[in-house]
């Protein structure tokens, strides 16, 4: 099992290096942020992690990160995730055998 | 680095995909709440009390929570001819004073 996990993990490593390599994530990465940032949801996580900061006591990163993430990560419209999710796939398609 | 010729089943370019995509999108919340914890961080440091900007959601009241103050009522001094000027007057009465200031020496 740990080594099928390895292979995962090792796996990954390489695809997220080749991604890196053609320029394929920075322009993913890119198109990502202008789509979150056209439809509001930088907005939307920056109010949340404001009125997340009044609520607790402390200022603390971690503790305010692990308030707003989970719900941020929620936020991203279906259109949104659907279309990155399109573009690695099928980037994903065209260097792994099936 | 080629990662060519790995077999890989549906189900892991799926799940692949989608850890990608949440590292992407995680990426940017933990960069937008460092922003937002640091700089919160420094104002509170630097100023301890800093009261919080009014709101007033009839649009009477301004940030900081007062009635909007009649401009007649406040005077300006005129550097020219020395005198009170009613706020809302200044600039009329400078489009006067200015021209016939010589004569007022």
């Amino acid at each position: 099992m740990t080594s099928s996990d390895d292979d995962a993990v090792e796996l990954r490593a390489q695809i997220q290096q080749h991604l890196v390599e053609t320029g394929n994530y920075e322009r993913i990465s890119n198109k990502l942020s202008q789509s979150l940032l056209d439809e509001g949801w930088i907005d939307l996580v920056k109010k949340a992690t404001k009125e997340a900061i009044e609520d607790s006591t402390s200022i603390n990163f971690f503790e305010i990160l692990q308030k707003v993430e989970p719900e941020a990560v929620k936020m991203v419209s279906t259109k949104t995730k659907n279309e990155i999710m399109q573009q690695i796939k099928a980037f994903l398609c065209e260097i792994v055998d099936t | 680095m080629t990662v060519q010729h790995k077999t890989m089943p549906q189900v892991t370019i799926l799940t692949m995909a989608e850890d990608i995509y949440y590292n992407l999108v995680t990426s940017i919340v933990q960069d937008i709440v460092s922003r937002a914890t640091s700089q919160n961080q420094f104002l509170n440091a630097r100023y301890p009390n800093n009261p919080t900007l009014n709101y007033d959601p009839n649009g009477k009241l301004d940030i900081y929570g007062r009635q909007k103050q009649q401009e007649s009522s406040i005077y300006f001094r005129c550097n020219n001819c020395d005198r009170d000027i009613s706020a809302n007057r200044f600039a009329a009465h400078l489009e006067r004073c200015m021209s016939r200031g010589g004569r007022r020496g």
